[in-house]
């Protein structure tokens, strides 16, 4: 039985994301999540579809060289189309990665990233692996043994965490396999482990988003979706 | 052959061929997208097929141009996109599968794709998040029913109709004539001239806000 995902990125994010204006680091831990949660994953069906209508119904740019685009379709249309291995650049699924004699599957958008750089940090009962991804390298792996409170730290952006394996509980829920969390700092709270599971989670800390509506109850609204 | 000159109905038939009175329970029935481009991709994809190419891009080159210098502001920019999306939409012609959504919508993709890896190279960032990492273009393996069907049914019309005002007005159409006027999913389609999957995914998005407005109203 799979478990359901509770806590899911709000609408304007998942816009943002699927019109990839959303920062790559943010769009990181939303594309993770949208590997883990169905529910999402249509979501984003529907949203690039509206965005391909759109595209469809716009209107055509203004200035246009006829002659700059019949070459450019004769240059086109003299390359080859591409078979078999050349359109299969994706990861395809997701991948296992070791933290001494722990094993963790994690989902097919950190694919890449994991299999280039997985160094571990350990801190006591908390271990750390930085992604090679985002300006200031600021996208890790977390891991966090059982029965162990995350110290309190600040900073200036957004935080969002994304469980990958296990499950954290904190003032306000319980998180388990696809919930994602995203706090303000203004947001104050402690996170913890369970007294008999461990937990690996995706955490990216980030610059501010901008929005229309400055609301952050609308990142993270859906928790109340399976009552 | 194809006949590209003669419709712009998305999905290529006329009202007169659909099944009036279709049920609203067609939920999970896949939708294979029969249209002008959506047959000119496989026409592209299986034969490839250049008076169809030439088709499409005529139509999407100069609208992904717009598209461009709206993203970059910059003629050179918007052209380098346009390139290499319609290269792509040759090279990759196979990959469409029009199960999955519409033509436009897979060019979308591919333009968003293009632009995101474009920007991330002009920062000059080696080994780092691109577009492939970002969308995957496959079929996710099916899953049990997300809950949509649970709240179709679970949802008062009383309790939705309220919030209809603050919906993007293509969902709210969609969803007044739903619930309010309760017409099917495929008189709604004739009616608004839009495909039937559009219908749906407009209701799946405006469920998601209502959901959003309720919650708001609770907390």
């Amino acid at each position: 039985m799979t478990h359901a995902v509770k806590y899911h990125p709000g609408i304007p994010l998942l816009e943002q994301y699927v019109e990839g204006t959303l920062e790559a680091d943010v769009a990181l831990a939303v594309s993770a999540h949208i590997d883990l949660c169905p529910h999402c994953q249509q979501l984003c069906l529907d949203l690039s579809a509206e965005q391909g209508l759109m595209l469809e119904k716009s209107a055509p740019a203004a200035e246009l060289d006829a002659t700059d685009l019949d070459q450019m379709l004769a240059d086109i249309m003299a390359q080859p189309q591409w078979n078999g291995r050349e359109l299969n650049t994706q990861p395809q699924g997701p991948v296992q990665v070791q933290l001494k004699d722990k094993t963790f599957t994690v989902p097919r958008a950190l694919a890449r990233l994991v299999e280039q750089q997985t160094k571990w940090t350990q801190l006591g009962s908390i271990a750390n692996a930085k992604l090679p991804a985002g300006d200031k390298r600021h996208v890790s792996l977390l891991y966090i043994d059982k029965d162990t409170a995350i110290p309190q730290h600040t900073h200036k952006g957004l935080e969002i965490t994304l469980v990958l394996s296990g499950r954290i509980v904190d003032e306000k829920g319980s998180y388990g396999v696809g919930d994602i969390l995203i706090n303000t700092p203004d947001d104050t709270h402690t996170p913890r482990t369970l007294p008999d599971e461990d937990c690996l989670c995706l955490s990216v800390l980030s610059a501010p988003l901008q929005f229309n509506k400055g609301i952050t109850r609308l990142l993270n609204p859906l928790q109340h979706l399976f009552y | 052959m194809l006949n590209l000159a003669s419709t712009q109905r998305h999905d290529g038939t006329t009202p007169a061929q659909r099944e009036p009175g279709m049920s609203t329970n067609d939920e999970n029935a896949p939708e294979i997208r029969t249209g002008q481009w959506e047959d000119a991709l496989s026409f592209v994809a299986v034969h490839q097929d250049k008076a169809a190419y030439s088709e499409l891009f005529s139509y999407f080159a100069p609208r992904l141009k717009a598209f461009g210098m709206k993203m970059f502001g910059n003629e050179q920019q918007a052209l380098e996109m346009v390139q290499d999306t319609m290269l792509n939409v040759w090279r990759k012609a196979r990959l469409f599968d029009p199960s999955r959504g519409c033509a436009s919508t897979w060019i979308f993709t591919i333009a968003r794709n293009v632009r995101f890896d474009m920007l991330r190279k002009k920062q000059s960032r080696k080994d780092d998040i691109s577009a492939d990492d970002l969308w995957y273009d496959g079929n996710y393996p099916e899953q049990e029913d997300s809950g949509s069907h649970q709240w179709d049914t679970v949802l008062m019309t009383e309790k939705l109709a309220p919030h209809f005002d603050r919906l993007p007005e293509a969902q709210r159409l969609v969803m007044v004539k739903v619930y309010l006027e309760e017409k099917s999913h495929q008189e709604v389609s004739d009616e608004l001239a839009i495909p039937l999957g559009t219908v749906k995914s407009r209701i799946r998005l405006a469920l998601d806000r209502l959901r959003e407005a309720l919650d708001d109203t609770r907390s």
